[in-house]
């Protein structure tokens, strides 16, 4: 790592000053250094070591904080544990915010405080990217969605011909010519969003919504210019980039007049436009914003659509994104789902709010140098899966389906990975069937 | 009241998102539901730690409560004096434990700053402290020196979670009820 310069370092401390902040200097200066969040941390459980306790990771960021704000800090900096912003602790940060920590909050909940640990590491995340420090390999795949538009770098063309023979099999499938993916229309109700996993890997996933929009009678379109869910300056911590990526979307749902925007399953991309956003861009959004979770159990509940549960009769688990759930508030919406289009869903132990990170979070499949880490903790998410001897595992994430796809390799689960659109897809009853 | 003031003063940045939940009822779980033993793995996992953690807080903000009558030389006698001698040496034994541990688990101790014992030493010693003047009052100088030193300390190292601790839950309580996660949803 260079020497860091005067002006670098005092980039990184601007992000420290806790003035007209007091959730910030609140949670900078509460850990006690308890170490009792340590089980609740995959990292730790993985490898049980004390770099990976969270507290020692919130320490790294507060350590700092008290050397440049704190009367102690300055005075008795060895007597309170202060650091000095320098290359040592620069590396350290890097290794430990961004590479051993997914950001899933799981340590929140049960920290004996009430640190918003997480806050802590973005802001961390934060101090590294003021300072030019963010992986490479992350920032590439935010390079890839500020200059193309989407963070696979898919072209607009290979886009629209993707969807143009996803629209062929939709109607082959619904058996109505009249079928149809609607690109660019103004007016419509639903903007619909995609994760760029889906077009580029995954196109089932989108004829499976198109599907289940055709069947409610829905009125909704894709954009072809901006259709992007996901926002990985989020995971960055350089919330200018982040803004840039929010901006585009917001106009285009402006642009296409849409009364609501509704984001693909995607955790992080459901929390960075929902909840981030606004505050990214520094407004309000003039329209709804749900994601495709809250439509599909809507659609169950209005009865726009109807399902059979002796459709699908393997035994279904459900993994909870933990930007969804833990952070988003959406738990409950995807059990009614599965509840009505299974014929045999099982929870996993634990599960909801409390569920386990599967280590596709916080920026982590992007950084392929922290692979080996990110496998570690996936094993424990591996046997909680085997412990519930389903065959199918649906989550409403594609960045979770990535990893659980690589679990499902590694650790030989044999379970079938489906996204919540897939499932009741799969499930519905059609108008010639009844 | 430093950092008291500092926290309401500083405020919160503004939230552009469209609240989804109950902050009231959200904060309120933060401070009573949020905080119950079952909820926390930092609590059920290390039941022990916990009951002496729980113990030792008792005897400090006992110990806290009786330093206000103690300033105008009001001593609590008889049964009263006895029964809040055997909660401060129970809290104080707690202390201890906590303090032991730190100084024996290697990675607590990794995690440790001198802060974090001489908070431990001062507290504990101040429960300690405490009880012995109920029943030694020509003690009270004693008690008054060190109490003195521990109020000079607060506002510097990790006691000052005194306060921020239920800023802490305040703030946590806020987010999670602005999003719909907390109170959790029943079913």
């Amino acid at each position: 790592m260079e020497n860091l310069t005067k002006e670098t370092i005092d980039k990184g401390l601007e992000v420290l000053d806790t003035k007209n902040d007091g959730k910030l200097l609140t949670h900078l200066n509460s850990c006690v250094h308890c170490g009792l969040c340590a089980d609740s941390c995959t990292y730790y459980r993985a490898n049980p070591e004390a770099k990976y306790i969270p507290a020692t990771k919130v320490d790294l960021v507060a350590s700092i904080y008290r050397k440049y704000q704190t009367f102690g800090g300055k005075a008795f900096p060895k007597i309170v544990g202060a650091r000095t912003l320098n290359e040592e602790t620069t590396k350290e940060m890097v290794d430990l915010l961004f590479g051993a920590c997914t950001m899933c909050a799981r340590c929140v909940s049960h920290c004996s405080i009430g640190v918003d640990i997480t806050y802590v590491i973005k802001k961390g995340r934060e101090m590294l990217s003021n300072m030019g420090m963010i992986p490479e390999t992350l920032q590439s795949t935010i390079n890839s969605a500020i200059e193309s538009g989407n963070n696979m770098s898919i072209s607009e063309k290979d886009f629209v011909e993707t969807l143009e023979w996803l629209e062929e099999d939709l109607q082959f499938e619904v058996d109505d010519d009249d079928a149809k993916i609607y690109l660019d229309q103004k007016g419509k109700d639903i903007l619909y969003t995609l994760n760029p996993r889906e077009p580029k890997f995954f196109p089932l996933s989108i004829s499976a919504m198109a599907k289940v929009f055709h069947v409610a009678g829905e009125s909704w379109t894709i954009s072809t210019k901006m259709y992007d869910v996901t926002n990985y300056a989020y995971y960055s911590g350089n919330y200018e980039e982040a803004a840039i990526i929010t901006q585009r979307l917001y106009d285009e749902a402006e642009n296409l007049e849409s009364k609501k925007v509704v984001l693909a399953e995607c955790g992080h991309g459901s929390r960075a436009f929902r909840w981030e956003g606004p505050n990214y861009i520094k407004k309000e959004y003039p329209f709804d914003v749900i994601t495709s979770v809250e439509l599909l159990a809507s659609y169950l509940n209005e009865g726009r659509i109807k399902v059979d549960p002796n459709k699908i009769p393997e035994k279904v688990t459900l993994h909870d994104p933990c930007n969804l759930a833990r952070s988003g508030g959406i738990w409950k919406e995807q059990r009614y789902i599965l509840n009505e289009c299974v014929s045999d869903f099982v929870e996993m132990t634990p599960h909801g709010i409390d569920n386990l990170c599967c280590g596709g979070g916080g920026g982590q499949l992007a950084m392929s140098e922290y692979n080996d880490r990110r496998m570690a903790i996936g094993e424990i998410k591996a046997e909680q899966i085997r412990a519930t001897g389903a065959k199918i595992v649906a989550t409403p994430c594609h960045n979770c389906v990535d990893q659980l796809s690589q679990l499902n390799v590694t650790f030989k689960l044999g379970i079938k990975i489906m996204t919540l659109g897939e499932i009741v897809a799969d499930a519905i009853v059609m108008e010639n069937e009844k | 009241m430093i950092h008291g003031v500092k926290i309401i003063s500083y405020g919160m940045p503004k939230d552009y998102s469209k609240k989804r939940g109950d902050i009231s009822k959200s904060v309120g779980y933060s401070y009573i539901g949020a905080m119950s033993p079952m909820k926390k793995e930092s609590a059920f996992l290390h039941l022990p730690t916990y009951i002496a953690g729980l113990s030792y807080h008792i005897g400090t903000f006992l110990s806290l409560f009786l330093f206000v009558f103690f300033i105008p030389g009001i001593y609590p006698t008889g049964l009263v004096a006895l029964i809040i001698s055997i909660i401060l040496l129970i809290s104080g034994i707690s202390g201890f434990g906590i303090l032991i541990k730190r100084i024996s688990k290697d990675q607590l101790r990794s995690l440790s700053n001198p802060d974090d014992y001489i908070s431990n030493i001062l507290v504990t010693l101040i429960q300690l402290m405490t009880a012995v003047v109920l029943y030694i009052p020509q003690s009270a100088s004693y008690y008054f020196i060190l109490i003195s030193i521990f109020f000079l300390y607060l506002p510097i190292g990790k006691l000052k979670h005194v306060v921020y601790f239920f800023a802490a839950r305040y703030h946590l309580g806020f987010f999670y009820g602005w999003r719909g996660v907390w109170p959790p949803k029943q079913g």
